[in-house]
């Protein structure tokens, strides 16, 4: 079912063409099939863009943890662990978040740790953040340390950064700086 | 603490309308990896197919067949198909065929279906009791 959402949240995606196609055939199946499940199955009619959501309604004091994917535009009050974490706009993290991809545009007040780390535009990161990659958006806000951490996955990604004088150093990214000096 | 539980239920006037809030908000969805460990507030409506436990006020919970949830639910409507070991203070209940329960259903409307698992006592309250709850009465499931 969570396939099926997935495809369903973005079409536009581009991401394949393939799936395109195979929905091209059943555009009045789709909302049929779902006028039909809306009453009898709760889970269905959710719309679920993403595996997990917790709106913007939803306040959770305590810890969370999920083998899939996450999406928070509400409060969290804890620790979160997830695969992929997207934490929306107007969301608030306290804690810390773990997970292979963490996309913020909200709120966080902890720590990320995360093999890939998007900070938007809108994002406001109180704390430090773990990262092996990391893309920062003009308009972040971060406070904290950026720290590249490699050790977890020995072999995916080798450090290769070319060495360089502290001079040399682009003021622009300031966590190449740290990886060359490492 | 049990304060901001049912900060919710004051709110309006209309707190025992089915469930008119949680069509507005956007549904929460806890997936089948989801666990969840704390106190869960939801202004709308929340459907679980993880495992939580702990607390949630809401304004609507569904427990999806799968879904687990140890602990006290408060809500205008709970709907049950899943595994429920705790109480629900809930004016609406709902106890689908999949359900397993273990405890207790204050209620003042329930309905339900043949097949369903409940080992438990289903009082009945009438429609105040869920209004002036400010606080869980402290009993043992």
């Amino acid at each position: 079912m969570t396939i099926f959402n997935r495809n369903d949240s973005k079409p536009a995606d581009g991401k394949s063409p393939a799936i395109d196609a195979a929905q091209t055939p059943r555009p009045v199946e789709q909302p049929r099939s779902q006028a039909y499940a809306q009453p009898l199955s709760p889970p269905a009619k959710t719309g679920a863009p993403m595996a997990s959501v917790i709106s913007k309604a939803l306040k959770i004091t305590g810890q969370l943890e999920s083998t899939e994917d996450i999406q928070i535009d509400g409060e969290i009050d804890g620790d979160v662990r997830g695969v992929g974490v997207k934490i929306g706009n107007n969301a608030k993290v306290k804690g810390t978040v773990y997970g292979d991809e963490v996309e913020l545009a909200g709120t966080i007040d902890g720590r990320i740790e995360a093999k890939k780390v998007i900070l938007t535009g809108t994002a406001r990161m109180s704390g430090d953040v773990s990262h092996q990659d990391i893309k920062i958006e003009s308009g972040a806000f971060i406070d904290g340390n950026l720290k590249p951490d490699f050790g977890k996955t020995a072999g995916s990604k080798p450090v290769v950064a070319p060495f360089k004088p502290v001079a040399a150093v682009t003021p622009s990214t300031p966590e190449k700086a740290a990886e060359a000096r490492h | 603490m049990g304060l901001s539980m049912f900060a919710l239920s004051r709110r309006s006037d209309t707190r025992f309308a089915p469930a008119r809030g949680a069509i507005d908000l956007p549904p929460s969805y806890f997936d089948a990896g989801l666990r969840v460990r704390g106190v869960i507030e939801v202004e709308g409506e929340l459907t679980v197919q993880g495992v939580i436990a702990g607390r949630i006020a809401a304004l609507k919970l569904i427990i999806a067949p799968g879904g687990r949830v140890e602990g006290d639910i408060v809500a205008r409507e709970v709907v049950v198909a899943g595994f429920l070991n705790g109480r629900i203070f809930a004016p609406t209940v709902t106890v689908e065929e999949t359900a397993h329960i273990e405890g207790r259903i204050f209620h003042n409307v329930i309905t339900v279906a043949r097949g369903a698992h409940f080992d438990g006592r289903m009082p009945w309250r009438p429609i105040n009791f869920f209004e002036t709850l400010d606080q869980l009465p402290e009993t043992q499931p």
